[in-house]
């Protein structure tokens, strides 16, 4: 199966790219690639520069050097916002619901940008407590919820792919297994992700492939069959 | 008698604290969207009463118009100040900030001097707005009930922008998390311009209700802009309900003290201040339930 | 060629004549009369600040003129033909007006130190004044302080003084039937100054002062103290702000409606440049004191045309008293012959003038104060205004020897 969905061009593809804060170099050459209707996880340690990578993608850090390019454009000159609109749904890994935001409000502020946006009564339907805390400031959910809210935000904006950073951490199972679902059903529409996860048995339940990366460099990329085989050893590569 | 002059401080503090809540409003909209603390908001104040005073000199602009006329103007104003100058504050030291905006402050008010004299401007007041109404044998003057009124509106209409259109969802979005915005597709550099330009509208709005009522000299803005940063501590930086609630409650302060301790009137605002501090750091209205 | 050249020659040697026969006669070209071979009037007032307008820029302009009157005045018999004006900026602050005083008499070699509004500021540049033995002459301050415990030899005190406004206003007011007073006033030494004053001046002519009301300083919200005044039913609402504050007490009070609850507003100290920014509307009827009027008569209006070519505004009276003091100090040279301090000192003191600003005039030597006539004015309805500036109408002149404080109280010794 991966390799069915692994030829043609990449949605997703970048090149040597390297990040710095100040002086201090946070990526180094990473070269990763992610195609349309893939699920793709990024493992490593804390501070191997995962979370950067999706910031630098999604154009909020730009202390950056090397190529990314999605959908076939260059992202170089392209601002946040634009790449929002391009189809890149940014999930953060403390979920950024607003709380001057009514819980609808924060579902219904990114633009719509796709034909692929999920309705808001299809949110509701798959969300019901969203629609039953509409009125709700968006903080006053709890943490499992906010995840939902955060990430039925992004679908609902028609997000082509979407960059989920650690969604999981925290979570009880029974959310845990819920946002599978979720992710089982972005996939099965088409949809791609490329996600941050430590939760190594729960990133062999949803991905296709994983990259490994420490220290700011991609050390592996494995398929998930890969992936599985080696679990225990990758457990203890991430100290986990 | 006694419950007459309750009635009357009343008023006086409602129709003071309205110069500070509309003005506050302003800072707290363009702190929101730009993180941009505006030091010069008083001599905005002051050009406000200026340009209604200036306008109606020259060009006999009334009151009525000048109401409409002098808050797009500011704005315009602050549309140009904000693409020449502020902008280039984005990622700087907040230093940056007081130095420019207070630099602003000096310029504006030596400009003013320059052109129009210390001594101020005359400015006549519409006389449907003059005289007093008796209510319950006390009689208020009808100037002041209407710059509470009308300072009220204003403020229910920029909540009702702020919580009702989409607009002021992405204000308030902008305003909590800018870079989130922007990662949700939002292009929050479009809003910061018309954004900083409104916040000066509204300082402007203040200032042309000052006009019949106030001294409008260059240096009308220098006392006020010093209460108007309690006002913001006391509300709560960036909230704008805040900012509301605490220059109407700063007005009354301000009435009650000089009713009773006039010596302690300006000392009690700061120990006001101060205690807000202290018990809530973020202000009666602070960042959690900012807009709220 | 030849001819022009010796027509020039003629015309040096005949200057050159006139020249030294001016100096025998002239005291001026006896080097060691004027100190270094000039004569230096220093301005030191309120350049930027509150004051800016009622003296300021203008003020310089007005001594400016006054010499020009002299120079034309003496011509070649002139003391001396070497006369400057400097000017400076105190900002209304006495350490600045010490600092400021010190410069204009060591670095620019100042004679005398005019204006000096702000009464700390003025008592600071006295005590200069006393230290460098150079005269001051102060046009621009309030206090009696000049006149009083701390007055000295080298200072004078020109146009108007605390005593002056409350008894002229106070008394005058009291006396037309304003009874029961209730006074409002800046809580710093001017305002309690005029605030004691005004209290005894308004006792003395038999009525009483049922409250006083302390205010913050600058302050732009009176409604509160208004509506306390107001509740005690006085028939005189007396207010000793100045400036801004002024303006925003006037308009507080006509919001207030409380003329027309037979209330009436009495100023302590107003200038001309209040009336004009706040507009005459506003003011109109209201009592207060004024030292001098431009259009009260044709010598004021003839020296306030020629004010108005230069400046593009009418004089206030300090204007016209900074002129009336530089001339007088010129003319006090020009008898003595010399630019030393005590003789023209010995020159002044004493002296009874009239000129443009001085009616009656004296220079009294026991305590420096000048006295003259002074006015009680009122603020006309915008229906009389004529003209341009045209605000106010003298209701009673107040003779000399009782518009001031008598030298007996002043408690001065030199």
């Amino acid at each position: 199966m991966p390799d069915a969905v692994s030829t043609g061009p990449a949605l997703l593809e970048i090149r040597g790219l390297d990040a710095w804060y100040g002086e201090a170099q946070a990526l180094r050459g990473v070269d990763l690639e992610v195609h349309a209707g893939e699920v793709v996880t990024l493992v490593g340690r804390n501070g191997a520069g995962k979370t950067t990578l999706l910031r630098s993608v999604m154009g909020l850090h730009r202390q950056v050097s090397g190529s990314i390019v999605f959908d076939g454009t260059d992202l170089a000159k392209v601002p946040a916002h634009r790449r929002a609109r391009m189809g890149l749904g940014w999930v953060q890994d403390d979920r950024g619901i607003y709380a001057s935001l009514t819980v609808e409000e924060n579902l219904l502020l990114p633009p719509v940008v796709s034909d692929s946006a999920w309705s808001t009564e299809k949110v509701y339907d798959a969300f019901p407590v969203l629609a039953d805390r509409r009125r709700a400031p968006g903080t006053t959910l709890s943490g499992g919820e906010q995840q939902m809210l955060a990430i039925a935000r992004v679908l609902r904006s028609g997000a082509r792919m979407l960059l989920l950073d650690e969604p999981t951490e925290g979570l009880a199972p029974v959310i845990v297994s819920r946002i599978r679902d979720i992710i089982h059903e972005v996939r099965s529409t088409g949809g791609t992700v490329l996600l941050i996860e430590q939760n190594v048995k729960f990133a062999a339940t949803v991905a296709d492939r994983h990259y490994l990366l420490a220290q700011g460099a991609v050390v592996e990329s494995l398929d998930n069959a890969d992936f599985q085989a080696r679990q225990g050893e990758l457990l203890e590569h991430l100290g986990i | 008698m006694a419950m007459n002059e309750l009635l009357q401080y009343t008023i006086q503090g409602l129709a003071a604290g309205s110069f500070y809540a509309l003005a506050a409003l302003g800072l707290a909209v363009i702190f929101g969207v730009l993180g941009v603390v505006n030091f010069a908001h008083g001599a905005c104040y002051m050009l406000g009463a200026v340009v209604a005073a200036v306008l109606q000199d020259t060009l006999g602009l009334g009151f009525w118009p000048a109401l409409l006329v002098v808050p797009v103007l500011l704005f315009l104003f602050g549309v140009v100040i904000e693409r020449l100058l502020v902008r280039w504050l984005v990622g700087l030291d907040p230093l940056y900030n007081f130095l420019l905006t207070f630099g602003l402050t000096l310029l504006l008010v030596d400009l003013v001097k320059r052109q129009y004299g210390v001594s101020g401007l005359p400015y006549e007041r519409p006389e449907v707005l003059t005289g007093q109404i008796e209510v319950g044998g006390v009689g208020l003057p009808i100037y002041q009930l209407f710059v509470f009124g009308f300072s009220l509106l204003i403020c229910a209409l920029v909540w009702l922008l702020m919580t009702r259109t989409r607009v002021g969802m992405i204000v308030r979005a902008a305003t909590e998390r800018s870079d989130l915005a922007r990662a949700l597709g939002i292009n929050v550099g479009r809003w910061v311009t018309p954004v900083f330009g409104f916040g000066i509208a509204l300082a402007g709005i203040a200032g042309v209700l000052a006009a019949p009522f106030r001294a409008i000299t260059a240096d009308m803005g220098s006392n006020f802009i010093i209460i108007l940063f309690a006002v913001v501590v006391i509300g709560g930086l960036g909230s704008i309900v805040g900012a509301v609630v605490a220059g109407f409650l700063v007005g009354l302060v301000e009435a009650f003290g000089q009713a009773y301790a006039p010596t302690y009137a300006q000392i009690m605002i700061f120990v006001l201040m101060a205690v807000v501090v202290l018990v809530r750091p973020a202000g009666l209205f602070g960042r959690e339930e900012a807009a709220r | 060629m030849k001819r022009k050249a010796a027509v020039s020659a003629a015309v040096l040697s005949a200057g050159a004549l006139l020249l030294s026969a001016c100096g025998q006669g002239g005291p001026g070209s006896d080097g060691g009369a004027i100190s270094d071979d000039k004569l230096v009037l220093a301005v030191l007032n309120d350049q930027s600040g509150v004051y800016k307008d009622l003296s300021g820029p203008n003020s310089v302009k007005a001594v400016e003129m006054a010499i020009a009157d002299f120079e034309e005045k003496h011509g070649d018999d002139a003391v001396t033909s070497e006369i400057e004006v400097v000017s400076a900026d105190h900002q209304n602050e006495p350490d600045v007006a010490n600092t400021k005083a010190q410069e204009l008499y060591d670095r620019e070699l100042a004679d005398v130190i005019l204006d000096v509004p702000t009464s700390s500021a003025a008592l600071a540049v006295a005590n200069q004044a006393k230290t460098k033995q150079k005269l001051f002459i102060n046009v621009g301050a309030a206090t009696t302080e000049l006149t009083g415990e701390q007055c000295n030899k080298y200072t004078f005190h020109w146009a108007y003084d605390t005593y002056m406004l409350a008894n002229g206003t106070g008394a005058a007011v009291t006396k037309e039937g304003g009874k029961n007073w209730q006074i409002i006033y800046p809580d710093y030494a001017f305002g309690q100054d005029m605030e004691n004053s005004f209290t005894a001046a308004v006792e003395a002519a038999g009525g009483t002062v049922g409250g006083t009301i302390p205010t913050p300083f600058p302050n732009d919200n009176f409604a509160t103290f208004l509506t306390k005044a107001a509740a005690k039913n006085p028939d005189v609402i007396g207010t000793m702000q100045a400036g801004g504050d002024l303006v925003n007490l006037v308009k507080q009070f006509n919001e207030a409606g409380l003329a027309d609850k037979g209330i009436e507003l009495a100023v302590g100290l107003m200038f001309i440049t209040d009336i004009h920014s706040l507009g005459v509307e506003q003011f109109a009827g209201t009592s207060f004191t004024d030292a001098w009027y431009w259009n009260m008569d044709e010598e004021s209006r003839a020296w306030a045309d020629r004010f108005l070519e230069e400046t593009g505004t009418r004089p206030s009276f300090a204007h016209a008293a900074n002129y009336s003091a530089a001339t007088q100090y010129l003319e006090a040279v020009q008898r003595a012959g010399t630019d030393d301090a005590d003789a023209v000192v010995g020159e002044l003191e004493g002296l009874e003038v009239d000129d443009v600003f001085l009616r009656n005039g004296e220079i009294r030597a026991e305590d420096h104060r000048v006295i003259h006539d002074a006015y009680l004015a009122r603020v006309k309805s915008p229906e009389d205004v004529t003209e341009d500036w045209d605000y106010e109408e003298i209701v009673t002149t107040i003779p000399a020897e009782e518009a001031f404080r008598p030298v007996e109280e002043s408690g001065c010794s030199m």
